[in-house]
């Protein structure tokens, strides 16, 4: 089908329709739960009162704003514990002259996203616990006296959060280092800078960009994270997640759930705005675009 | 031409909305695991024999089961339920249950009074929520003669409790605070005391398993029949009934409001009531039956929490009544998270 000017739509025009379809359901259903946030709970039932702003003014008690924090902080921490351990392997995967080693580092780096949220945290219920592979060999090699306690802690939940997030930093962080033009670490190199001035000097800065990005992306995923703080957690750990699967799920009361999902829609979506300008900033200061 | 080959293609998309010829089902919305393999083994094949009817169960946390019922509306709904007495109270208040024909259930004429919880569910079987310990990890001696003793700083971190359901530990802290259920509010200066002993909550009676046998959490308020179960293959696990009672609750069965198979759906629940198979879940399962003429198992007639009649059983355990159960719960659980369950 031509247009008016005789040219061919582009492949993009046929995708109008159903993208918009998919688009409007979406939003329709989300407007639909979030307007819930603006009623009364009628207790026992699915069915909600009239308008009220009394569901957020509860979110001030402590254990609302306490979750909120606490999230935020386990997304900082994984975002950053994510990045400097996930770096090193994605430096060697790119730079590794060895197929093998790459297949190697590759496939035990991406496994874990074949397993499922619910698997893992079940694999970590046993690494983790009193009585786990952690604590068999920090007792019995005498590292500690007594067993530690990591599960159903803030540690237990960041540790694996961590290993939740990592296959997808990593493969951010690949695509980004890949892209570094190994000719400019070279000439470096013949200029005189040691191997480790290079790295800090002309690599790192130039893997800015897949640096923020990844950093961003694991903040945002964690913050939603459930499956893992649920299990892990073992309902001494709230998340903002498992809060709303509490209060909704749990105490039926669906109107608290929503305005609790709509807060934490607008506190994550102010906190990537911000982080995404930040990052946009130091990008264009140090002419990486 | 180019229509001639899509017509494989076309053929294919119209299977699905052509009408299957598959046996008749009745669907059971039950818990899974040791609950759903008992009812299959006693109830489901008599039933298969005597109608040619299969079963199909669908499975489940008591709430998570309701939540789903709550939010289909009747769309696709389960056939018989069963469920905890006081959530049966929540599915009649939201229009999900029929009220019972007992007339078409002949085996529940003999069930005594207060065997029928509401006009819609009825009473299968009862059962305790009691203290389940690992003996070697807890402080030597320690056998939990009163509730009380769980309030014992030296168990400091050791206990898992409920997570969905916090109504065994309300009913708990306020028989020991010398009021009932529905002043549980006096209860809640004791509640607070308990918190530094708790380690953990559990979602599932699976998990509360779990974290008992692997001794994350030596002690846990759980339910006894699990706990026996448990005990079988782990002697190190023991169950206490301490002396102001092991919390009582009871099992229902009842009919959706949605199900278009009524009449398949009486003939099962009559199955539940028949005196033979009560015996057998009581054997399976751990727990007393509703059926006076069902005959309890020498080995499990003495066994703490089992009890022969349920006159017994109301004397002798913390007993809360179901409708007030049901109308707490929300509010209970409300209060539990917002002060329990937090760091």
């Amino acid at each position: 089908m031509a247009t008016m000017s005789g040219e061919r739509p582009r492949f993009a025009t046929y995708m109008i329709v159903p993208a918009g379809i998919v688009a409007v359901v979406i939003v329709c259903a989300m407007a639909l739960m979030l307007q819930d946030a603006f009623r009364v709970h009628v207790p026992g039932t699915l069915d909600v009162g009239g308008f009220t702003l009394d569901n957020f003014w509860r979110l001030n008690r402590p254990i609302y704003t306490k979750a909120f924090l606490d999230t935020l902080l386990y997304a900082a921490l994984c975002a950053s514990l994510d990045l400097l351990l996930g770096y090193p392997i994605a430096y060697v995967l790119v730079r590794a002259r060895s197929g093998w080693l790459k297949s190697a580092i590759l496939i035990i780096t991406l496994m874990p996203l074949f397993s499922g949220d619910i698997v893992r945290s079940y694999g970590w219920l046993v690494v983790l616990g009193k009585y786990g592979v952690i604590n068999m060999f920090a007792t019995g090699t005498g590292l500690v006296a007594e067993p530690l306690q990591l599960l159903y802690t803030p540690t237990g939940v960041v540790i694996a959060l961590v290993q939740y997030a990592m296959p997808v930093m990593v493969i951010i962080l690949t695509a980004s280092i890949s892209h570094v033009d190994t000719n400019l670490e070279r000439a470096a190199s013949s200029l005189g800078a040691s191997p480790i001035a290079t790295f800090f000097r002309v690599t790192l800065p130039l893997t800015l960009p897949g640096i923020l990005s990844g950093t961003i992306t694991i903040f945002a995923w964690t913050l939603s994270a459930f499956a893992t703080p649920q299990i892990i957690g073992g309902g001494r750990v709230q998340t903002i997640a498992t809060l709303i699967y509490g209060v909704g799920f749990s105490n039926f009361n669906f109107p608290l759930a929503a305005a609790l999902s709509l807060t934490a829609l607008i506190l994550i979506a102010l906190v990537l705005a911000v982080g995404g300008g930040l990052a946009r900033m130091v990008i264009t200061a140090r002419g990486l675009t | 031409m180019k229509l001639r080959r899509f017509l494989p293609v076309l053929a294919s998309l119209l299977l699905p909305i052509l009408p299957a010829h598959a046996a008749e089902t009745l669907t059971i919305s039950v818990w899974g695991g040791t609950f759903r393999d008992a009812l299959a083994e006693s109830v489901g094949k008599r039933f298969t024999e005597q109608t040619g009817v299969e079963l199909k169960y669908v499975t489940g946390s008591a709430v998570t089961r309701l939540n789903k019922e709550k939010l289909a509306q009747g769309a696709d709904t389960p056939d018989v339920l069963y469920t905890t007495g006081h959530v049966g109270w929540l599915y009649k208040s939201s229009n999900l249950l029929d009220d019972l024909d007992v007339s078409k259930i002949p085996n529940v004429s003999t069930l005594p009074a207060g065997a029928m919880l509401s006009p819609a569910h009825i009473g299968a079987w009862s059962y305790v929520y009691t203290i389940c310990y690992r003996q070697s990890l807890v402080p030597a001696g320690m056998t939990f003669t009163s509730w009380k003793d769980l309030w014992n700083p030296e168990l400091k971190g050791m206990i898992g409790l409920h997570e969905i359901d916090p109504s065994h530990i309300i009913a708990v802290a306020s028989k020991l605070s010398g009021v009932d259920a529905a002043n549980w509010a006096d209860a809640q200066p004791l509640l607070l005391e308990l918190k530094p002993n708790i380690k953990a909550y559990y979602a599932s009676d699976a998990m509360s398993q779990d974290q008992l046998s692997s001794g994350e959490t030596p002690i846990s308020v759980a339910l006894a029949s699990n706990c026996y179960h448990l005990a079988e293959s782990n002697p190190d696990i023991k169950v206490a009934i301490p002396s102001e009672g092991a919390v009582g609750s009871t099992d229902v069965v009842a009919v959706m409001s949605a199900s278009t198979k009524k009449d398949l759906a009486y003939k099962y629940i009559n199955l539940v009531f028949d005196p033979q198979v009560q015996s057998e879940l009581a054997k399976a399962l751990k727990v007393s039956p509703a059926n006076p003429a069902a005959v309890l198992p020498d080995e499990l007639k003495d066994l703490p929490g089992m009890y022969a009649s349920p006159e017994k059983f109301r004397a002798e355990t913390i007993f809360v009544d179901n409708k007030l159960r049901s109308e707490k719960l929300g509010e209970w659980r409300q209060w539990f998270s917002e002060n329990m369950m937090n760091q």
